[in-house]
């Protein structure tokens, strides 16, 4: 009889087994040092309302004006929902007010606060997007206005004006489809406190480019966009992947220690 | 002599294989997604599957700078020591590229070789056309040789003047970090 001691398939079989279990125990050991868990992009997934300049200046004339229209739970049922534009909105559910306009005449805007009627529409809550307005016992949902471009940016040469600034959209379009150009004309420099972002800094501004004529300065430091705050490189690709639906750009820079609103108005 | 030497070498073979085979690999890619945190580079989103000696993603998104930059279909991770290699399948990349390169591209190869340790060679094919690169890890210095398609010589003039033109008549790019 033989030894199965003496078996050399199992000295080589048993050897194998070892380092099998050497393998095996290494690869534990390192496992300890190692993370358990990966690193995933958390998407905070913000609403952002449109940004809108609001002349409160006309808004309260109009007011004035219109004040006899929107008295509540009065007014003329002539007007169909279809011919309303919503304007802007603010506040949430039930409590906050509207701005809205006929087609007829889309600069005459008016406050609408919820319970008050506007052209026979109760306004009965503010949604993100939309106002609810109620007749005769229905509910009309009236949508943001879509703001289209229309026309051409105006520039103010006013330095210290806080006017808004008109800018081409075909200028826009210029720099969308030659980016390399952005870079020929301005120079950004992150600033950072620590790990954090604290805006971004104008380097180098080209004489007489069309950088120049928005208003920026060397040594301005942007912090704001469309009243975000631009704290990473996320921030700043958000506004600029929406810039071609946009009809108004606000700005915030710091410049000599003070902050600064630039506004510019997007025309064809 | 030569046999037990024969023998020391089968051993440590079986012993490395076994060794890899059975070394946490998806823990090393999470070792690996920390440190490219740093240079704020983040793979999210992605299923990650260990099959035995190598590593698969699935639908995996790259974001640079918290910017989502690019999503991969596939990636396929080998390491085997002595031969490693990075395949990317089926990547689209972000709106953000669109002015300077085609948004699609078929595979990208990483490859690494100890026979070959200076260098990490890179082989790519896309719309873009098709791309053979180089990476010296000693001069950190980037060679590409590049074969544009059509589109990229027709519709991405501005990319193209990036390239010089070879006596060959391809195109090269050449940059040292």
């Amino acid at each position: 009889m033989i030894k199965l001691s003496n078996s050399l398939l199992l000295g080589i079989f048993t050897k194998l087994l070892v380092l099998l279990v050497v393998a095996k125990g290494l690869s534990l050991a390192i496992l300890a040092y190692l993370p358990s868990d990966g690193v995933e992009m958390a998407q905070i997934k913000n609403y952002q309302p449109q940004y809108k300049r609001v002349d409160f200046k006309v808004m309260i004339q109009n007011t004035q004006e219109n004040s006899k229209t929107i008295s509540p739970r009065t007014g003329s049922n002539s007007v169909s929902i279809t011919n309303m534009i919503l304007k802007g909105l603010y506040g949430k559910k039930n409590s906050g007010f509207v701005i809205v306009a006929l087609k007829s005449s889309v600069k005459k805007t008016s406050i609408v606060a919820v319970g008050e009627v506007f052209s026979g529409f109760t306004l009965k809550s503010i949604d993100l997007t939309s106002a609810i307005f109620i007749k005769d016992s229905k509910e009309y949902v009236l949508e943001l206005e879509k703001t289209k471009s229309t026309g051409s940016v105006t520039t103010i040469d006013e330095e210290n004006s806080d006017e808004p600034k008109s800018v081409q959209k075909s200028d826009i379009s210029f720099y969308e489809k030659n980016p390399k150009e952005i870079w020929k004309d301005i120079s950004i420099q992150e600033i950072k406190n620590a790990q954090e972002i604290e805006g971004f800094k104008v380097t180098r501004i080209a004489q007489k480019s069309k950088m120049a004529g928005l208003g920026l300065k060397k040594g301005d430091m942007i912090i704001k966009a469309n009243n975000i705050e631009l704290k990473s490189y996320k921030d700043v690709m958000d506004i600029y992947s929406k810039i071609n639906t946009l009809d108004t750009i606000q700005i915030v820079v710091v410049r000599n220690n003070q902050e600064k609103e630039l506004i510019y108005e997007i025309h064809e | 002599m030569v046999k037990k030497v024969s023998l020391f070498f089968a051993y440590f073979a079986f012993f490395l294989l076994a060794l890899m085979y059975f070394t946490p690999k998806e823990n090393l890619y999470y070792l690996l997604e920390k440190e490219l945190r740093t240079y704020d580079l983040i793979i999210s989103n992605e299923g990650v599957k260990d099959s035995g000696f190598t590593l698969n993603l699935e639908n995996a998104d790259l974001f640079i700078k918290s910017i989502k930059s690019a999503n991969a279909k596939a990636v396929n991770v080998n390491f085997f020591a002595l031969y490693n290699s990075v395949k990317i399948s089926d990547i689209t990349l972000s709106n953000v590229a669109a002015s300077f390169i085609p948004l699609q591209i078929d595979e990208l190869r990483f490859t690494y070789s100890i026979f070959n340790p200076l260098n990490i060679n890179v082989y790519g094919i896309g719309e873009f056309g098709e791309a053979e690169a180089a990476f010296n890890v000693l001069e950190r210095s980037l060679h590409i040789d590049v074969k544009p398609s059509d589109k990229m010589k027709k519709e991405y003039k501005n990319s193209m003047r990036q390239l010089q033109k070879s006596q060959e008549g391809g195109y090269s790019y050449d940059k040292t970090f």
